[in-house]
């Protein structure tokens, strides 16, 4: 991948890297910023709007919404990353030792990545947050799990498609045995393609995370998340909406960012 | 008389800074009038392709004309809107492309594309008057649909296309690359034909001095976008002053002139297989009971057209594909019908495969150096002998493919296949892909390597001569049987 390839990169692609480093930016920095701490409650100054004192007002219990929405992306974040790598890792081998084994193991792994397919996510997810309660490694796995078969799939169809070319086939003839060839014909050469399928899962995770923690699976509060703080917030979205968008266009500026990077590569 | 085309003093570059010193085209000057024809030979890279889209009023992407002017029937293309070069198309000029495969559609029939070149002017009659006058018996093709007809009626029917509204300038890319022999002939000979006939001017874009030979009065010599010579197509030939076009002239396999002598050839026969077939799907027989031998140090050119088995009979001997019946084993008697993953190595790098095509036989993310030490583990010293084995320096050991030629990429996965030091090489239409005279430059570092390593070598080819002119010994495939099996020297 290269960062700004050829004549000029698009202006779309620019914002798109600018919005990636603003969040990663504040997902670091947060702790270290001179805020109000997220969990400090005040009930003389719940429900305000923006003031000086809190520019993007406060929440139901007097918290400072600016504060909690620059903390809310850590914990997605961590997760998303954490699964996002489970999820590549499974993915990515599953997928090119199907297509490099072929016959029955190919068949039998492909059919095992259409089940996984088959299996409706969040109603897993849900089952598996209700089990195990919230935690943090169990609910990466399960989510690295889930979003390992779509790039399993493309893993597989590329290699499957490298196998073809003359210069796998001269490797086997030169002697190079499956991993190998793996390594060094075939990897280099599909990485851009599967790299784009797992930035697309990056952002289904961290969509899904949200949403598991808009249903109260995610994490418990009062740890600052914005799918846990849209679904405490839309009670008095009325009163201080602000403390509603805000972490809406924080998670749809992230996904939508990484998405239009894939698009551009 | 009329003038078609002119070019006058047209230099094209490429935009990016990087390549200003290597103009596309350079000082580019000539007069095309009505009833003549040109020829422009050069090897690939040479700009001639480049050339005929200008002429069309076309450049490509990161193209730019630097100065001169181009004048086609009249218009100065180039500086025209896409609608007065879609009128011209056609009426005007007509291109017959290169790839004859893609030029139709299809979903159409040949009626159908007629009607979409001819628009409300169509009628059955015009129709088969220019299929006639392109060789074809008109009326029982226009129901056709283009894979219902052969390379060569297709390429009748597309210069028919482009003749039925009697264009005034005729460009044709490589007319016959994709036609066998005999079949090439008899369309080059409709095309002088029907330029006697209908006076257009034409352009006729060749790597084959032979297609120009027949087709045009006039030829033009290209090398780095420039044309090197010019003159009466006889006299080019005949007394060729400039070094680029003696080169590419002298590079013609002539008949009965071989690029390597035989020698001794060993006793004891290093691969031989026995009434082998491969069997594609339920009963297409790709192979059917062929017997083959190679003895030590012989090399075994191997001839036939395409799909008649010659490339599935090097994937049999190399492991790649099993075959479905009949035994094949080395000289020691090891089984070579066992796949290649369940052979001791020593086995497998004995038998090496060069493909045809080397654009794709290495990979785009690697350096020559990584991708010829990668499996046999040779030092630095060991890579820059076997790459001047096959005339390349060690400066190339750091380049990736993308920054090499054709012809030296092939030396290149050739250098790779000898760095396992195999009993045998087998070379599957190695130079076709490439320029005659890289062609022969090719054949001919091939010979010495032969000479100096004694290995045996089974050579494919559709091309006669070429392989005549080298192997030691033909054997001749057809629909997956081998016909005949004689001395080369004996045709």
């Amino acid at each position: 991948m290269k960062f700004f390839p050829k004549d000029r990169a698009p202006s779309g692609k620019i914002l798109a890297y600018c919005v990636l480093v603003f969040h990663g930016a504040i997902a670091l920095l947060a702790p270290i910023l001179h805020l109000t701490p997220t969990d400090e409650q005040d009930a003389t100054t719940m429900l305000q709007g923006i003031s000086f004192d809190h520019w993007l007002g406060t929440d139901g219990l007097g918290r400072d919404v600016f504060s909690r929405v620059l903390h809310g992306g850590r914990p997605s974040l961590v997760i998303a990353l954490v699964a996002t790598a489970i999820a590549a890792f499974i993915g990515v081998s599953l997928g090119s030792f199907a297509a490099l084994a072929g016959g029955w193991i190919d068949e039998a792994l492909s059919r095992l990545i259409d089940f996984l397919l088959a299996v409706p996510t969040l109603i897993l997810l849900l089952l598996i947050a209700s089990f195990f309660g919230q935690d943090p490694v169990v609910l990466s796995l399960t989510l690295g799990l889930m979003y390992a078969p779509p790039i399993a799939r493309v893993s597989r169809a590329s290699t499957q498609i490298l196998l073809a070319r003359d210069f796998v086939r001269v490797a086997r003839l030169q002697g190079g045995n499956g991993r190998t060839i793996l390594v060094s014909e075939i990897l280099p050469n599909i990485w851009q393609v599967v790299f784009n399928e797992i930035a697309m899962q990056f952002t289904w995770i961290i969509l899904a995370f949200s949403s598991l923690s808009f249903l109260g699976l995610g994490v418990t509060p009062p740890t600052p998340e914005w799918g846990l703080m849209i679904a405490e917030a839309r009670s008095y979205m009325t009163i201080n909406p602000v403390s509603v968008i805000a972490p809406i266009c924080m998670l749809a500026s992230l996904v939508l960012a990484v998405q239009a990077l894939v698009d551009h590569e | 008389m009329n003038n078609i085309l002119s070019f006058e003093q047209v230099r094209v570059e490429a935009s990016s800074a990087k390549d200003a010193d290597f103009p596309i085209l350079d000082s580019i000057s000539f007069k095309l009038e009505q009833g003549e024809s040109l020829g422009i030979v050069g090897g690939s890279g040479s700009g001639k392709s480049t050339l005929l889209r200008v002429a069309m009023g076309i450049l490509a992407r990161g193209l730019s004309l630097a100065s001169g002017t181009v004048v086609t029937a009249g218009v100065d293309l180039l500086n025209v809107g896409p609608e007065m070069r879609q009128k011209m198309y056609g009426n005007k000029i007509a291109l017959v492309p290169q790839s004859i495969g893609e030029a139709l559609s299809p979903h159409r029939t040949i009626e159908g594309h007629f009607r979409d070149t001819l628009g409300s002017a169509a009628s059955i009659e015009k129709m088969v008057d220019a299929l006639v006058d392109s060789g074809l018996e008109g009326s029982k093709f226009l129901h056709r649909f283009p894979h219902q007809v052969s390379g060569g009626e297709r390429q009748r029917i597309l210069i028919a296309l482009a003749l039925v509204r009697s264009p005034e300038l005729l460009l044709l890319d490589e007319p016959t690359s994709a036609l066998d022999r005999d079949v090439a002939a008899e369309v080059l000979a409709t095309i002088s034909r029907l330029q006697e006939k209908r006076r257009f001017a034409l352009i006729c874009v060749s790597h084959d001095f032979e297609v120009v030979r027949r087709t045009c009065g006039q030829l033009a010599v290209m090398n780095n976008g420039r044309i090197v010579e010019r003159g009466p197509t006889d006299h080019v030939l005949t007394k060729p002053t400039d070094s680029y076009t003696k080169a590419l002239l002298d590079s013609i396999p002539k008949p009965n002139h071989r690029i390597r002598e035989s020698h001794s050839i060993g006793s004891h026969s290093v691969i031989s297989a026995n009434k082998i077939s491969v069997i594609r799907g339920t009963k297409n027989r790709v192979l059917d009971s062929v017997d083959f031998k190679v003895r030590q140090g012989e090399v075994v050119g191997v001839i036939g057209q395409s799909g008649s088995g010659k490339s599935t009979l090097l994937s049999v001997i190399c492991g790649l594909v099993s075959p479905s019946s009949g035994s094949i084993c080395n000289e020691d008697g090891f089984d070579l019908s066992i796949p290649l993953a369940k052979r001791p190595s020593n086995i497998t790098s004995a038998i090496q495969l060069v493909f045809q095509n080397p654009d794709d036989s290495l990979n785009p993310k690697r350096t020559v150096q990584q991708s010829l030490s990668r499996y046999s583990g040779a030092t630095v010293s060991q890579l820059i002998q076997v790459l001047e084995s096959v005339e390349l320096t060690s400066t190339f050991l750091s380049r990736y493919p993308s920054e090499m030629s054709g012809g030296e990429k092939q030396r290149v996965a050739i250098a790779r296949a000898l760095l396992t030091q195999p009993k045998i090489l087998l070379l599957d239409e190695v130079t076709s892909a490439l320029d005659v005279n890289i062609q022969a430059a090719v054949f001919q570092m091939l010979a010495k390597v032969q000479q100096s390593t004694k290995m045996a070598m089974v050579i494919v080819s559709h091309d006669l001569e070429l392989v005549a002119s080298f192997a030691d010994r033909l054997v001749v495939l057809k629909d997956g049987r081998a016909l005949e099996h004689g001395s080369s020297q004996l045709r």
